[in-house]
């Protein structure tokens, strides 16, 4: 909870309205991103990302799965998020609880596409080793270390660079299992597969705070949001998923503008986070 | 609740308000001195009682039964299991109870109320000792493939008498219930035979062909009263429930037997008299609530 | 005999002994495919809406829109039941559950936490909270039975009941679902149509103010589907809106009668 004095509520709205935020950024400016890959030894990849002082960790652990019945030529992904005590207090026991669900939730629906898979960030398809029978289920994990707002831009960030720091082991298939046999498998622990990342939206979240919308906000602009916009686009300028949270209405009209804008914005945040990406994968394989 | 008439006395229509809410006791003993309940009935009156069949599509049997306010909704579904060693030729029944949040002010979400289990305990122990089901009936292979019918009956709205209308719900939904046609495939599994087939030419023969609804004997149905002093009120409202204590429920089957008697405690203390009165309450609306389901179910054949 | 007392037995329900090849009952190359239920594309299913289904409760409403049944309670404004601190406007509950034979197949009849929060935040812009401080106001949800567009009808489903139970709101809530389906776009799924949906939109808004309070959208969209999708949303809303207010007139002139 940020606790501000009428004061400061009305510096930081007042700063907004000229274009010049509290920290010195204007309206549609990210805070310094910074990304760090490989930091799980354990899980299949793994990334750190820091936006200002926000710092959220994302897990991806494969495992072999079974395929559901209704889609046997896909493999499975969850995706879950935890509130560290370590961020704010009040995430203490069950405290974290709701914005865990809730962060959770707008992943899934921003990350996995409809209920037949299709507009997916990820290629479900990719993750079969034998259709109806073998494939591999993706277990990924955020973990919100430092909150000061922005969150679920940072674990969709955090999600898109541990995955395309995740190898999965190639996996040899026995042949001569028949019908509903299990066929045996040998799980290569040398060759792993790489992820095809291209295709990951980037999540941008607007937050509207008096008549504008601001890019990035820190928990201090956000205490004084009426509703936020977040909006996961992928490279193709497709929008691939959505959700609002705050309990202010929106003119319709407003919301097509957010979303031209995330738009626009997606396209620098995208390019960037390669680079960002791109520049850890360097780092780590240098050590 | 609703606003007095602008017309009307307004200080003697508050007055009568207050005095309820304050001295609910006196309120009540005031009325039935006149022989009389707030809600205009006479002591030994059930209220209303509708019934209807079918209410939920996605199951094989389901009723909605309304006793006044009080409301329940019973439903069906039908699975296969393997019978146990002992008896193989027969089926299961499950019967489940819910209150949900919307029921009642005092249910809330996480916090089940407490009634729930309580009545749950008592519909199956009342159905299964009635004998109204031939559990042989729900066999399907010897040993192998049996029906367990699983009985859910929610409580929509709950206003006294909860029992009478879970049972009321749960008998109907019994006669309501449509067995589907399966047939036993290679694999011991039992499967479904689809509508459309009936009739025509089956590739598979049904093992069920005759079995589509059950024979029900001796229903059960019941009567709640509540005693109070010497009074005796048949069907009582959750406002009258929760003012006067002492419950007794008299369950009897269509011949007149009684299957089951509770008097979970209560500060009154029942004379022979008063339990015989209740009984006699119940036989009366035994037949009543039998008029009701039979009136039900024969609108239901037209239909 | 009932099984109590004991483990249960496992129990499975019976397949059906066709395989019927799960119906592509529409593909991407066919445009002019029937949905299952015969409506045209942007035709909703009939809506039915009853106030007052609940007696012990302070407001309540009835929906039935096809196999989608669902009834809502709203009980207070009343003593928060959480221990929590002051507050100069009030608190909003909310929680759905649906019943163990809400879908095709038996389930445990869980709530729905999920759809607990999105309710809430559909609904939390609508109410004017200030009006009952320091106490909370509960919405409670069940879907008797599940039949498709849950949420949206149980959205607008509670909306009228928090008007049947007199809490004072800005405007009513309707909420409208699209699919995507290949190329189309259909309105108002039914949960067969929904199992195969590439993609999902939900709003629910306040129709006379003609303000969203709330939006998702699921699976890849285009701007140009996109804005035809909301224009298709927010058109139904308003339809929507008219049977409802509809409803609560009609209860309104019972009672005066």
């Amino acid at each position: 909870m940020v606790g501000l004095s009428l004061g400061e509520k009305h510096f930081i709205q007042g700063g907004i309205d000229q274009n010049l935020r509290s920290d010195g950024r204007k309206r549609d400016t990210y805070r310094p991103i910074s990304v760090e890959t490989g930091v799980i030894p354990q899980a299949n990849g793994s990334a750190r990302i820091r936006i200002g002082a926000t710092e959220v960790i994302a897990s991806v652990k494969a495992e072999l799965g079974r395929p559901n019945a209704l889609q046997p030529d896909k493999g499975k992904v969850s995706i879950f998020v935890d509130c560290s005590p370590v961020a704010e207090p009040m995430f203490e026991g069950r405290g974290g609880e709701e914005l865990s669900t809730e962060l959770s939730v707008a992943l899934q629906r921003c990350l996995l596409g409809g209920k037949s898979g299709a507009g997916a960030g990820i290629d479900l398809s990719s993750l079969i080793v034998a259709e109806g029978k073998i494939c591999w289920d993706l277990y990924i994990d955020g973990l919100v270390i430092s909150s000061d707002g922005n969150l679920l831009d940072a674990l969709g960030a955090a999600i898109k660079a541990a995955l395309s720091n995740t190898g999965i082991p190639r996996v040899q298939v026995a042949a001569g299992a028949s019908g509903d046999e299990q066929p045996e498998v040998d799980i290569s622990d040398e060759e792993f597969m790489q992820f095809d990342t291209s295709g990951i939206p980037v999540i941008v979240t607007l937050t509207k705070v008096g008549r504008h919308y601001i890019v990035d906000a820190t928990s201090e602009e956000e205490s004084q949001m009426s509703s936020a916009v977040s909006v996961s686009i992928n490279r193709k300028g497709h929008i691939c998923g959505l959700s609002k949270r705050g309990s202010a209405g929106l003119d319709p009209s407003v919301i097509s503008d957010m979303i031209s804008v995330a738009r626009h914005i997606s396209e620098q945040l995208i390019n960037k986070l390669d680079s960002e990406i791109s520049a850890a994968e360097a780092d780590e394989d240098e050590m | 609740m609703g606003l007095p008439d602008a017309s009307g006395d307004l200080s003697s229509e508050m007055e009568v308000d207050a005095f309820r809410r304050l001295f609910p006791l006196r309120y009540f003993e005031r009325h039935l001195s006149e022989s009389i309940r707030p809600d205009a009935r006479p002591l030994g009156r059930a209220r209303d009682t509708t019934l209807a069949l079918g209410a939920v599509a996605s199951a094989h049997g389901s009723a909605l039964a309304k006793i006044g306010s009080t409301t329940m909704l019973a439903a069906i579904k039908m699975e296969v299991m393997t019978p146990s060693t002992e008896s193989p030729d027969e089926g299961s029944i499950a019967i489940d109870f819910h209150m949900p949040p919307i029921c009642s002010p005092i249910v809330r979400p996480g916090r089940p109320a407490e009634a729930a289990p309580v009545i749950s305990k008592q519909l199956s122990d009342t159905i299964s000792s009635s004998g109204m089901i031939n559990l042989k009936e729900l066999s399907l292979v010897s040993g192998k493939a049996a029906w367990m019918a699983y009985l859910d009956i929610y409580c929509l709205d709950a206003d006294g008498a909860l029992f009478d209308a879970a049972l009321l719900s749960a008998v109907a939904a019994f006669s309501h219930l449509q067995i589907p046609i399966v047939s036993l495939n290679d694999d011991g599994k039992i499967e479904l035979i689809s509508e459309e087939d009936d009739g025509a030419k089956l590739e598979v023969e049904p093992v069920n062909k005759e079995k589509r609804k059950l024979t029900l004997s001796s229903i059960p149905f019941s009567l709640t009263c509540i005693l109070h002093k010497n009074y005796i009120l048949a069907d009582p409202t959750a406002e009258e429930e929760s003012i006067m204590e002492t419950a007794v429920t008299v369950v009897l089957d269509s011949s007149s037997r009684l299957v089951s008697f509770y008097k979970p405690g209560g500060p009154v203390l029942a004379h022979t008299s008063a339990v015989q009165d209740c009984v006699a309450l119940t036989r009366q609306r035994v037949k009543e609530l039998q008029n009701i389901l039979d009136e039900t179910l024969s609108g239901m054949e037209i239909d | 005999m009932a099984a109590q007392g004991g483990a249960a037995p496992s129990t499975y329900t019976p397949t059906p002994t066709k395989k019927t090849q799960r119906s592509p009952f529409f593909s991407d190359s066919d445009v002019d495919w029937l949905r299952p239920d015969g409506r045209g594309f942007h035709q909703c299913r009939p809506a039915f809406f009853r106030t007052g289904a609940v007696n012990s409760a302070a407001g309540s409403a009835y929906a039935e829109f096809g196999n989608t049944k669902v009834i809502v309670s709203v009980f207070g404004p009343r003593e928060s039941k959480k221990a929590m601190v002051y507050s100069d406007v009030g608190r909003l509950n909310c929680n759905v559950s649906y019943t163990t034979f809400a879908n095709p197949a038996r389930g445990l009849g869980s709530d729905n936490k999920e759809f607990s929060s999105m309710l809430h935040k559909a609904l939390e812009g609508a109410i004017m909270l200030e009006t009952f401080p320091k106490t909370t106001v509960d919405v409670f949800a069940l879907v008797l039975e599940s039949g498709g567009s849950d949420l949206p009808v149980v959205i607008s489903c509670a909306s009228l009941a928090l008007a049947d139970a007199g809490i004072m709101m800005y405007d009513l809530v309707a909420g409208v679902s699209v699919s995507c389906l290949g190329r189309n776009l259909i309105i108002d799924p039914i949960l067969e149509e929904e199992s195969f949906q590439d993609g999902s939109m939900m709003i629910t808004c306040m129709p006379s103010r003609y303000e969203v309070t709330q939006l998702t959208i699921t699976g890849e969209w285009s701007t140009a589907k996109l804005n035809e999708a909301m224009q298709l949303c927010l058109d139904a809303c308003s339809k929507l809106d008219k049977i409802m207010r509809a409803c609560l007139e009609e209860a309104a002139s019972a009672s005066q009668d």
